[in-house]
């Protein structure tokens, strides 16, 4: 952080409550003094500075109107990011392998997440793309884009076998059938 | 690599089959308790004063020594059962105690202090009569063993045979009594019944005959109790018939002959239809018998006799009197007569043998057990107190098979229970609720009376509740304090109260004499017995378990059918299971022989499970039978179904009840009798449940289980036992339809055999006569992988027939009994409980009787979890479940589900019964024992006090930048 310089050199000064209270008074002779009380003086305002100084540098806000193909490269830019991410998934899920164990899983999870999180956002997606003229084409190549990225998620749950799809997901879920005929008995006592 | 493969999985399933307990596990939830039988001889060891071995040899063919202080056994033999092993006559001199044998077979002498044996010795074949010790010169030398047609005498300090001699004429004169008063002779005496009595004398050093006389006496039957040797050598006998005795003097020059003394002349009168006994004893081998007997005249009355000089002179008359018996310590010998008190007690005196008289303070008061037989026994261990008086203590043995420890002045030292060495049945029953517990069940139960009094009702019970969880908390803390062995939980009938997890469970058992016991499974104290007159021997029990605890205001009720074998009536007991009182039940009269009985799962309006009892017609008696029950009977009739089995006949017949009671024949299978016989027959367990419905494949397919719950399992053994040819036969048979769904003849084996039927499997275990081992095989049955109703199950309609698939494995031990865990839920892999012939039970998980285990291990296999088919089943000795506490003679062993779904209730019975948890999954629902509660409690504390800390550090910190 960018400090004032403080007083010229030789200011006194008197000082209030908190810090060192040993000291009553310093004399300081250098520029560079110490980073707390710059601070502290910086922040009570100095009279040192013009009025109308400020120490932050103000941002040029101004849009550049001419350099509209700017705007849509990065727009696209966002569109595409979910598709361009696809072989790198691609190449992840083959890396990891089919076996259940807590790497793949990690993966898996932050695959089907990132997309969700991604629709789940993605009015301010839109709000970011407004600015492009073809606003309603990125917003759909965002999207499947997305869906892709989550349908491989999928793919590859179904291939570590995590999908309830075989009889045998829903093997707990069967009660046992009610018996129709009640039988007792046995050898002659 | 594969085979690498295998036995790596191998490994790993072996390693989480354990089943072992921890070291200091042992003894925490399981008990043993171990029994001899029913005394046949009992005698006290009474060479030392300060010894306390009472010496008991058994029917159970067992000889042990227990501790007269405590009543638990110092050590135990226990050897063959049936004849072979039967103990005929048990002689104890010193420290020496002589066995017969196995019907003369063996003679053994066991050394008493501490149960090693001293010497055994192979006798000649020849029914036994009796044997008696032998005395010479005062010193006892050798024992006398009489066979029908021989007498020999043998060393007793090394079981050497000094001679052998045959007995004159033994294929027509009864030889029974061997008589020595140490002087040189034996005398042996037998008779002609209704003709005459022979007298031989041998002599002692070389079997030599001495003398052999034969004496009139029309009158004699018998010689074992109504003939006696009192006195110096006079045979004094006792004929019903002409109510007189006969003396004889047995050492008498010329001829000898029979004295009569009409009872008339001593004043005494045998009792009508009584046959009277003597009672004499000879205090030592070496010296005379005693002048003074008793002689029984009615089944109350026992008069003390004196024979003087040739003449009988009465000392005493107890009338009445229960028992008598005699004792002698040093050169004192006295008689102890036990007569009635009262009703409920019985008093014991000591009288002096050669007066009659009366010792002072010798009284010993008996409270007889109403719920115990009457008085069988007496066994009195005489002593010298210091002041040359005469004290005792004595051991009293009922028709219940109870012995009783008796201390002056009438304290009951200890009883032993040894009707629990043969337990017929058992269930195992939910203890109930505690008060508190109870009381706020019952709120349930009445009537609404106002919103107000309902919510000051449950507070005030919710309030009681929580004073007796802050008084067990407290409880619990007062006893840790403590160290554990001086934390003592007494268990009485009054405390009883189920636990948490519904561990602690009521073990009703039945036992053979007739006697029900109710012992607590955590400790194994009896909490109530009741001893049923009037059972027979051989009776047939059946006990079923009526209403159980969950029934508040309703008391449990268990129902026990006793068949009686020969008329094959049955009556029934009914009685509640956690206090042992017989319930006053109107019962149904049963005029005709019982087949069987069958527990319904229809409810009477007090929650009673209805009971169906079928007799020999057929015909079918419901009990309770109010109109209620016989209401929902009529309406389900077309849905009861019920089987019997006839091994005798061979048939297996299924029969469907009719709304008026009657029954009708649905199907009959006839298995011929003459080839082969049915042995055994198992459904399923009632109580079963089935988790899950299939199992899942390596493909992630589901086969689906075959769970017919009216399945029977059928065993046929052939008659024909020639190896070659012998064969075991398997049913499945649908009870409800008569379908054979799998048969399988195995031939080359032989029974007997032991099965488990249970879920969708069938175990059982036989004998391989061609390889000579022993052999487990398992059979399961699957609908394949698509269920074709997976609603209802009705064996009426099922047109697929199952997969069975079979697998077989050799077992390297023969077993005894065979059952299988059962938990809650069924959720729990299963195990197989397999008591051995060695005492051990081995908890086999089931994993490794499945017949998909694959020969050769594939992908899938490997995804399933199969193990490697591996035609060895091997007995690892972590899987013995009652690690060195065996259980002799197992004959059955019963499991029931507890709370927890992990823990299965296990007892084992036979000789012995051992109660256990078993685990079959681990311990998965309950934290371990050795759970480190202190680091778990500490380090959250901990962490709790570090957020606190440095959530106040983090607040000054921020406080303080917010300051700058």
């Amino acid at each position: 952080m960018s400090s004032p310089g403080g007083q010229g050199g030789g200011a006194l000064s008197t000082r209030g409550a908190g810090g060192a209270r040993r000291m009553k008074w310093a004399l300081e002779l250098s520029l560079s003094n110490t980073r707390s009380r710059g601070d502290r003086q910086g922040g009570q305002g100095d009279t040192m500075y013009p009025i109308g100084y400020s120490d932050k540098p103000v941002p040029d806000t101004s849009v550049q109107e001419t350099d509209r193909n700017l705007v849509e490269k990065r727009c696209w830019d966002v569109a595409l990011g979910p598709l361009k991410q696809i072989p790198m998934n691609l190449f992840i899920m083959y890396m990891s392998g089919n076996t259940i164990s807590i790497f793949p899983i990690m993966m898996v999870c932050m695959m089907a997440w990132r997309p969700i999180q991604a629709l789940m956002s993605l009015s301010a997606t839109f709000k970011l793309l407004e600015s492009s003229s073809q606003q309603w084409l990125q917003g759909l190549v965002y999207l499947v884009g997305n869906l892709l990225g989550s349908a491989l998620a999928i793919y590859k749950c179904q291939s570590m076998g995590l999908l309830p799809t075989h009889s045998s997901d829903w093997l707990a879920f069967i009660e046992p059938p009610q018996r129709m005929e009640i039988m007792g008995g046995g050898m002659v006592l | 690599m594969s085979a690498l493969v295998c036995r790596v999985v191998a490994f790993f399933c072996l390693l989480r089959a354990s089943a072992a307990v921890f070291e200091d596990q042992v003894g925490k939830f399981d008990w043993r308790q171990q029994f001899v039988g029913n005394v046949r001889f009992a005698a006290f060891d009474a060479h030392s004063q300060a010894s306390k071995k009472l010496l008991v040899a058994t029917e159970k063919n067992i000889f042990a020594s227990v501790n007269s202080r405590t009543g638990e056994l110092f050590w135990r033999h226990v050897d063959k059962t049936g004849q072979d092993g039967q103990i005929d006559a048990m002689l104890v001199h010193g420290q020496d105690a002589v066995l017969v044998v196995g019907n003369g077979r063996l003679l053994r002498s066991w050394e008493t202090n501490i149960g090693g044996l001293n010497w055994e010795v192979v006798m000649d074949t020849g029914s036994f009569q009796t044997a008696q010790l032998i005395g010479l010169a005062d010193i006892v030398k050798f024992v006398a063993v009489l066979k029908k047609s021989a007498i020999s005498l043998h060393y007793l300090s090394n079981g050497h045979q000094k001679w052998v001699e045959n007995l004159p004429d033994s294929d027509t004169v009864q030889y029974q009594t061997v008589y020595s008063s140490g002087n040189g002779d034996v005398f042996v005496l037998g008779l002609v019944p209704h003709s005459h009595i022979v007298v031989v004398a041998y002599n002692i050093e070389d079997g030599e005959i001495m003398k052999q006389v034969s004496v009139e006496a029309p009158w004699i039957t018998s010689l074992d109790s109504s003939c006696a040797v009192v006195g110096s050598a006079v045979l004094l006998c006792v004929d019903p018939v002409s109510s007189s005795l006969y003396t004889l003097q047995l050492n008498a020059e010329g001829r000898a002959e029979f004295v009569h003394i009409p009872l008339q002349s001593l004043d005494l009168e045998a009792e009508a239809g009584f046959h009277p006994v003597v009672i004499a004893t000879q205090p030592h081998p070496a010296r005379v018998p005693l002048k003074e007997f008793f002689l029984q005249l009615g089944p109350e009355r026992f008069i003390l006799l004196q024979l003087k000089d040739g003449a009988i002179a009465p000392l005493r008359d107890f009338n009445p009197a229960n028992l008598v018996a005699f004792a002698t310590t040093g050169e004192k010998t006295v008689a102890a007569v036990m007569s009635p008190k009262n009703e409920t007690a019985c008093s014991i005196n000591l009288f002096s043998a050669d007066t009659g008289r009366r010792l002072l303070d010798t009284t010993v008061t008996y409270n007889l057990d109403p719920n115990g037989g009457k008085l069988n026994r007496l066994f009195v261990l005489a002593f010298l107190k210091k002041d040359d008086s005469v004290g005792y203590r004595a051991l009293v043995q009922t028709e219940d098979f109870a012995l009783t420890f008796l201390q002056q002045p009438g304290r009951v030292v200890w009883v032993r229970e040894e009707a629990l060495a043969d337990v017929v049945t058992m269930e195992m029953v939910d203890l109930p609720l505690t008060g508190t517990q109870a009381e706020l069940e019952g709120e349930f139960g009445k009537k609404a009376d106002g919103l107000l009094a309902m919510v000051l009702k449950r507070l005030s019970s919710q309030l009681i509740l929580l004073q007796a969880w802050i008084g067990h908390l407290w409880k619990l803390f007062y006893d840790a304090r403590k160290p554990r062995s001086h934390v003592k939980n007494e268990v009485t009938i009054e405390t009883l109260a189920r636990d948490e997890f519904n561990l602690q469970k009521m073990m009703v058992m039945v036992t053979a004499s007739g006697k029900l016991f109710g012992i607590d499974s955590k400790s194994g104290t009896i909490l109530w017995k009741h001893y049923l007159q009037n059972v027979q021997p051989n009776a047939a029990f059946k006990l079923m378990v009526q209403r159980t605890t969950a029934h508040f205001p309703h008391p449990p009720q268990c129902t026990l059918l006793i068949k009686d074998k020969d008329t094959g009536l049955g009556s029934l007991h009914v009685f509640n299971p956690i206090f042992g009182k017989k319930s006053h039940i109107a019962l149904p009269t049963l005029p005709r022989p019982i087949q069987q009985s069958l527990l319904l799962p229809i409810m009477d309006q007090d929650y009673t499970k209805v009971l169906m009892l079928i007799d020999d017609q057929y015909k079918v008696t419901a009990f309770p039978s109010t109109k209620n029950v016989l209401q929902q009977l009529q309406e389900m009739a077309s849905s009861i179904f019920f089987y019997l089995v006839d091994s005798s006949q061979g048939t297996l017949s299924g029969f469907r009840l009719r709304k008026d009671l009657s029954t009708e024949l649905m199907w009959e299978v006839v298995i011929p009798a003459e080839v082969q016989k049915i042995t055994l027959v198992k459904g399923k367990r009632a109580n079963e449940h089935v988790h899950s419905q299939g199992r899942v494949m390596g493909d992630r397919s589901v086969l689906y289980k075959y769970l017919n719950p009216n399945l029977l399992a059928v065993v046929t053994e052939s008659t024909d036992t020639h190896p070659e040819r012998s064969f075991i036969g398997v049913f499945l048979i649908d009870g409800v339809t008569g379908r054979i769904i799998h048969e399988a003849v195995q031939r080359k084996a032989r029974g007997p055999v032991h099965l488990v039927h249970s879920e969708n499997w069938v175990v059982y275990e036989y004998w391989n006569t061609k390889s000579r081992r022993n052999e487990f095989s398992v059979l399961e049955q699957y609908e394949g992988t698509e269920l074709y109703n997976s609603s209802v199950f009705s064996s009426l309609d099922r047109p697929h027939p199952p997969q069975v698939l079979q697998q077989s494995y050799i077992f390297p031990s023969p077993i005894n009994t065979l059952e299988a865990t059962l938990t809650e839920k069924g959720i729990t892999s299963r195990h197989l409980l397999v008591g051995l012939p060695s005492g051990a039970i081995l908890s086999l998980p089931k994993m490794f009787l499945d017949p998909r285990r694959p020969e050769v291990v594939s992908e899938q296999s490997r995804e399933e979890n199969l193990i490697p088919y591996a035609p060895e089943m091997p007995i690892r000795t972590e899987w013995f479940i009652n690690y060195n506490q065996t259980v002799s003679r197992v004959k059955g062993i019963y499991t029931a589900p507890s709370g927890l779904e992990s823990t299965c209730l296990v007892v084992a019975y036979g000789l012995d019964i051992y109660q256990t948890r078993v685990f079959p999954s681990k311990q998965f629902d309950v934290l371990k024992d050795d759970y480190d509660y202190m680091l778990i409690s500490s380090v959250l504390l901990g962490l709790f006090f570090a957020t606190m800390i440095s959530k106040r550090l983090a607040e000054v910190k921020l406080l303080n930048r917010a300051w700058r």
